[in-house]
């Protein structure tokens, strides 16, 4: 398989190197096979001057300003560009969305009492969004409420009299008014992805800033798909508190029924959790330990932040849980699911469970989740697992013994009650305090994927090596926090060689005021990526106390390893909310000038935020710390 | 003496995806690096061609060094030059754009920088091992080798290479 | 037994002079060549010497030998050597010095000298008719002292001194009997874009008029008397009128002049081991099979090459050349104009597509079946292929809507051919 590239650079962790290892002597073809194969990469593509959006194409306009300079329809290079990255930012918000709709139409089930096996856990949470929603609280039932919310949640889908509520409620009110001014406020969420599509249909939107500022607009939807994603399943699942667990692929257990869960949604992998439990004898009965789920990208986010289920592995490194050989099955219900897990499953005996009637794999075994009959399938599921625990017992198994203890839950309910043994009347004031004081330099939000063009996870663990010691708060999700937590940065006991001396004071004044007998673990795991609403959360609450809005503050965000049109559409809605968001892979923009410009500078003029392309960690840290040093000046802060 | 490697296209295998175009600008670049290339001053040219014969034959096209080059034997200011490996350059430092080389190409694969007012073609990547395009090419319509080793093993694609434009 | 050394002697170390000694001595290592030019500096690329009035070049980058083609192995050129005459019959030249050389193999490629309009006071110092890099020296040195430049003669050697006059910060008119510029390389509306960039460029043109008269004082030339009556004050002329071969000093040879020296299809004379080439040579459009006589470099090394190989003993057959075969970039336009361009009053068919920026005008035979011209303006891009075509003179069928609209491309050769 090798062509003599270092594999090395494949990957910075060291329990992934090793089954990576493992998968060439066995012939076995990983992502960064397929890389190798289809390098070099089209540079019509790469700086986004490849146009497929009508049957007279492909267009591709010379990026060097030769022939062809437009595409047949006419369309400028600015304007493919422009319509490009539209249709991505669409396509994430879909995604987010359409995760949210998933959890409000179970949420809707549950209030009519069609579901047994979901209930409202959070009922505190739950009379929160009904309040911000202006939804009747007093003197009514859970259900009537929970009824009321997912009526609500799903009204956001289409156009109404009010625009998307779970946008103009979740931001300040000079946000509010900033995405009003600027006709960016989304009227209904499926409406704006529709409305892209339409927009960048050939021969209709050809001016590459209005196109832009619509892109901008649903983004702004993908923020309240992600927010209601993540309120609808904290009521659901409960809002995550500080739990201990741990991660990378040492987690799964040669003895026990492996079962990782992986892609997006609670819906399936909480219910997972419970009947897991309820297994325990079967699997016993079949000489295993018993049942061991571990969890993959952001649906072992989810049951991490709310269970403390460890998490083997993530994104990039998804083939190399099967590699181990000691996985039973996998779980999966949709995004970042590659579909060449069926065929590395195939060479090790796992069998790959698809579970939603969108995502379904040519090779993998399909059984149709439903809420009404959730219980039945997850036993269904993990009795394949069992049976495939039985035919492996005498296969050898390789699982790296690396892993490392991970403090996971930080939901902003959760950061705010620890602030709040602090100083219960003003639970935000210690955190205010320390950032006027200077012992928190600023935030930083690490989110989005494992990308195979960057040595897996050497972006983010840099850059946060070195914002850290400069006294940055660092927030994570998704499979940025994945990256992080595999690499110790969510293990308190590393607070004292990775933090500055001003965080390390405040990690530990927290932690002993909780009684942690330790500081607060050196970044935060704010859960998955609709969680990125978590953090946009964190910021209106700072941004609200200090009577200022989003782009004041000294908070900046970072998908440093990006992959999915998700993290595009996060990075547009961070921009939409005032953020210096880096980006640290090429975005296909670089083919028009002007998108470029607009992306990375102009913008800044409208939302407060913008773009950071840098592909070197270390200089992006840098760009970092000056965006947010320039923020602090703004707001007389040293 | 072995025979200088030369590029050669199997008609078959392109698929017109112009990486060649791309990969062959990004190496006569200052940066040799795609994204900044794209913005350098003077732009970087690519010198091969992705021509289209409908309905399905895409044809790179190449300088092919002539042996009897017209182009050299054209050039009024001496710019054009055989190198001893059988490469046919124009030294732009003494090419004064009067695209006399242009006009005398039957190939058509001579370019004109018009932000320089030079002239310039394939030089087959001198500080490469390979050229830059036939590294790039996803299905390999371009190989670099000798051209007996080239006949020797697709015979009928290296006559049809062969075909003499005036200047073979 | 000592074999003699063979002597090649090949007069004039231009283009065609210098091609063929290169020829020769690729196929010939052993036998002496001499080349005798009249000129006291070494070969050089004679196109260039506008650049000796900018400045913009110094003489060294002008050299012919060690560039390109011309390696100058072995090959030993004799300057400062003007010719008396050719004896056939003992097989010698001799120069004006007096000195004697016999030849076994002899090539006159003496080109052309400009051809001088008999117009008053065209002695006068201060007037030019650029042809070598002295004639170049010297107007550079004129220029020093000359505010306003009139040149006689719109073709192209005329535009190229023009634009290099203008570059020194000279005033420049040019004075054109014909309707248009570039007469002989294309039709008055075919011209528009160039006029239009001549003008862009600052230089002043006045159409439909000759001068009459030169006028001079102490200082050399001060104006042009014009045909209509006008006067314009000027401190230089040159004069771009064409040119006429190099014949005088054959005329007692017995060789063959008519117009130019005239040869057969192997570049031979009629004299015995005489071989003529280049500007001062007849030779023939390869297209009408016309006998012309023509200044184009290109034409000069290609026919010089093959007479070289003739020379060498390797018989090689000349095809002729377009009497048309130019390009060039003035100002900021490009053009190519080749083959035949002239149509008027022709049955040619022909084709013309007027943009903004791009001109064109393709040329077939009257049953459209053969290109025989092209001119481009503004867009040159593969012009090559089209030269091809017309010098093949082949059947276009299924690729001429290509061609009318220029999108020819060695694709559609390639498939042509397979």
């Amino acid at each position: 398989m090798s062509d003599g590239k270092d594999i090395l650079n494949r990957s910075t962790d060291p329990a992934v190197l090793q089954m990576i290892a493992k998968a060439e002597k066995m012939g076995v073809t990983t992502v960064w096979d397929r890389y190798d194969a289809m390098t070099p990469q089209c540079g019509f593509g790469e700086t986004g001057l490849c146009c497929r959006h009508c049957l007279q194409g492909p267009c591709r306009i010379n990026p060097f300003g030769d022939e062809p300079k437009t595409g047949i329809c006419g369309a400028s290079a600015d304007v493919m560009v422009a319509r490009g990255l539209d249709r991505a930012i669409a396509a994430g918000t879909a995604a987010h969305s359409g995760h949210a709709k998933h959890l409000a139409h179970t949420m809707l089930k549950m209030a009519e009492g069609k579901l047994r096996e979901y209930m409202v856990k959070d009922v505190e949470k739950l009379k929160a969004v009904a309040a911000r929603l202006n939804i009747p609280v007093k003197g009514r039932k859970e259900n009537e409420i929970a009824f009321d919310v997912a009526k609500a949640a799903l009204a956001d889908f289409h156009e109404k009299d009010t625009p998307v509520l779970w946008a103009t409620t979740v931001v300040t009110p000079g946000r509010v008014k900033v995405l009003t001014d600027l006709g960016l406020v989304p009227k209904g969420i499926d409406h704006e992805i529709s409305e892209i599509m339409h927009r960048t249909l050939y021969g209709v939107d050809a001016d590459a800033v209005n196109l832009l500022l619509a892109g901008l607009r649903c983004s702004v939807a993908d923020l309240a798909g992600c927010y209601m994603g993540t309120d609808l399943a904290d009521i659901l699942f409960g809002t995550p508190k500080p739990i201990v667990t741990e991660a990378n692929l040492g987690v799964i257990k040669a003895d026990a029924v492996n079962i990782a869960v992986h892609g997006h949604n609670p819906v399936l992998s909480d219910v997972m959790v419970f009947v897991a439990k309820e297994m325990e004898k079967e699997a016993k009965a079949a000489g295993a330990l018993g049942i061991n789920l571990v969890g993959i990208c952001c649906a072992g986010n989810e049951v991490m932040m709310r269970h403390g289920i460890p998490a083997c592995t993530h994104s990039i490194s998804q083939e190399m849980a099967i590699m181990t050989g000691a996985l039973d099955a996998m779980v999966v219900d949709y995004q970042c699911i590659m579909p060449s897990l069926v065929t590395v499953a195939e060479c090790m005996g796992t069998t790959i469970v698809t579970t939603m009637d969108m995502c379904k794999i040519s090779g993998a075994t399909h059984m149709d989740f439903s809420e009404e009959a959730a219980s039945e399938k997850a036993k269904e599921i993990i009795r394949i697992a069992i049976k495939n625990f039985s035919k492996r017992a005498k296969r050898p198994v390789d699982i790296p013994n690396i892993k490392t203890p991970v403090v996971s839950g930080f939901s902003v309910e959760a950061i705010v009650a620890a602030l709040s043994k602090l100083d219960a009347k003003d639970p935000l004031k210690p955190l205010i305090d320390n950032i006027k004081a200077g012992n928190i330099r600023g935030v930083c939000l690490f989110a989005g994927c494992n990308s195979v063009k960057v040595p897996q996870d050497r972006n983010f663990t840099v850059m946060a090596r070195k914002l850290l010691k400069k006294n940055v708060l660092i927030v994570a999700t998704g499979c940025g926090a994945g990256s992080l937590m595999r690499h110790g940065f969510m293990n308190p006991a590393n607070v004292d060689e990775l933090c500055g001396d001003g965080l390390k004071a405040v990690l530990t004044a927290i932690g002993k005021a909780n009684n942690l007998g330790g500081p607060l673990p050196p970044v935060l795991h704010m859960g998955s990526c609709v969680d990125n609403s978590r953090a946009v959360a964190l910021c209106v609450a700072v941004a609200n106390y200090l009577g200022v809005d989003t782009d004041k503050l000294p908070v900046v965000a970072s998908a440093a390893e990006a992959v999915s049109e998700k993290a595009v559409s996060i990075g547009a809605y961070a921009v939409a909310a005032g953020l210096p968001t880096h980006v640290g892979v090429m975005l296909p923009v670089l083919g028009s000038p002007l998108v470029t410009r607009v992306l990375t500078e102009k913008v800044k003029d409208l939302t407060g935020g913008y773009f950071i392309v840098d592909l070197d960690p270390d200089s992006s840290a840098d760009k970092l710390l000056n965006a947010i040093d320039a923020r602090r000046a703004g707001l007389g802060l040293g | 003496m072995s025979k200088p490697k030369e590029i050669f296209v199997r008609l078959d295998r392109c698929v017109g995806c112009h990486t060649c175009n791309i990969a062959c600008a990004v190496e006569h670049s200052k940066s040799k690096n795609l994204f900044e290339a794209i913005s350098e001053q003077p732009t970087p040219k690519n010198r091969v061609y992705v021509e289209w014969v409908p309905p399905e034959h895409k044809v790179p096209v190449l300088c092919r060094h002539c042996e009897d080059a017209p182009c050299m034997h054209a050039c009024i200011s001496g710019a054009i030059s055989r190198t001893k490996e059988g490469v046919v350059i124009t030294n732009s430092d003494k090419c004064i754009g009067c695209w006399t080389c242009v006009m005398v190409c039957p190939y058509g694969v001579i370019g004109r920088h018009m932000e320089t007012r030079k002239a310039y073609r394939c030089d087959r990547c001198p500080d490469l091992q390979a050229p830059a395009c036939v590294d790039a090419c996803p299905t390999q319509a371009l190989v670099y080798r000798t051209a007996d080793a080239f006949s020797g093993d697709v015979r009928q694609d290296a006559a049809r290479e062969m075909i003499s434009g005036e200047g073979r | 037994m000592v074999v003699k050394q063979m002597q090649y002697v090949i007069i004039g170390a231009s283009a065609a002079g210098m091609a063929a000694a290169e020829a020769i001595r690729k196929l010939d290592s052993e036998n002496s060549i001499t080349v005798l030019s009249k000129e006291q500096d070494m070969p050089y690329f004679r196109p260039m010497i506008p650049f000796m009035i900018t400045g913009k070049k110094k003489f060294s980058e002008m050299m012919l030998i060690g560039q390109g083609p011309y390696q100058g192995a072995n090959i030993n050129v004799r300057l400062n050597s003007t010719m008396e005459a050719v004896h056939t019959t003992d097989q010698t030249v001799s120069i004006k010095s007096g000195e004697e050389l016999s030849y076994d193999k002899l090539l006159i490629a003496t080109g052309s000298r400009p051809h001088i309009p008999p117009i008053a006071g065209i002695e006068a110092e201060g007037v030019f008719a650029l042809r070598t890099l002295s004639d170049a020296r010297a107007m550079a040195l004129r220029a020093e002292r000359t505010k306003h430049a009139v040149m006689l003669g719109g073709g192209l050697l005329n535009l190229k001194t023009a634009f290099a006059l203008l570059e020194r910060g000279l005033e420049v008119t040019l004075i054109i009997q014909s309707p248009e510029v570039l007469s002989q390389l294309m039709e008055p509306n075919d011209a528009t874009l160039i006029r239009n960039a001549l003008i862009r460029a600052g230089l002043r043109v006045m159409t439909g008029c000759s001068a009459s008269r030169i006028l001079s004082d102490a200082n050399g030339v001060n104006g042009v008397f014009l045909d209509d009556g006008r006067e314009v004050v000027c401190q230089m002329v040159c004069i771009g009128k064409g040119g006429r071969p190099n014949v005088d000093f054959l005329s007692q040879s017995g060789i063959r002049v008519d117009q130019g020296v005239v040869v057969d299809r192997f570049t031979a004379c009629n004299a015995l081991n005489v071989f003529a080439a280049g500007d001062v040579a007849v030779t023939f459009n390869s297209t009408t099979g016309e006998r012309i006589v023509t200044g184009l470099w290109t034409n000069a090394v290609e026919m010089g090459h093959c007479a070289g190989r003739n020379m060498a003993s390797q018989p090689t057959e000349y095809n002729g050349t377009l009497g048309i075969l130019n390009a060039t970039q003035v100002a900021d336009v490009p053009f190519v104009s080749m083959g035949i361009v002239h149509t008027s009053g022709t049955d040619y068919e022909t084709h013309v597509a007027a943009a903004p920026k791009a001109y064109r005008k393709l040329v077939f035979t009257p049953d459209g079946a053969k290109l025989v011209g092209a001119l481009f303006v503004g867009d040159i891009s593969r012009a090559g292929l089209y030269r091809y075509l017309i010098r093949e003179s082949r059947t276009v069928k299924g690729i001429k809507s290509s061609i009318i609209k220029k999108q020819l491309h060695y694709g559609h050769i390639l498939k042509e051919t397979i």
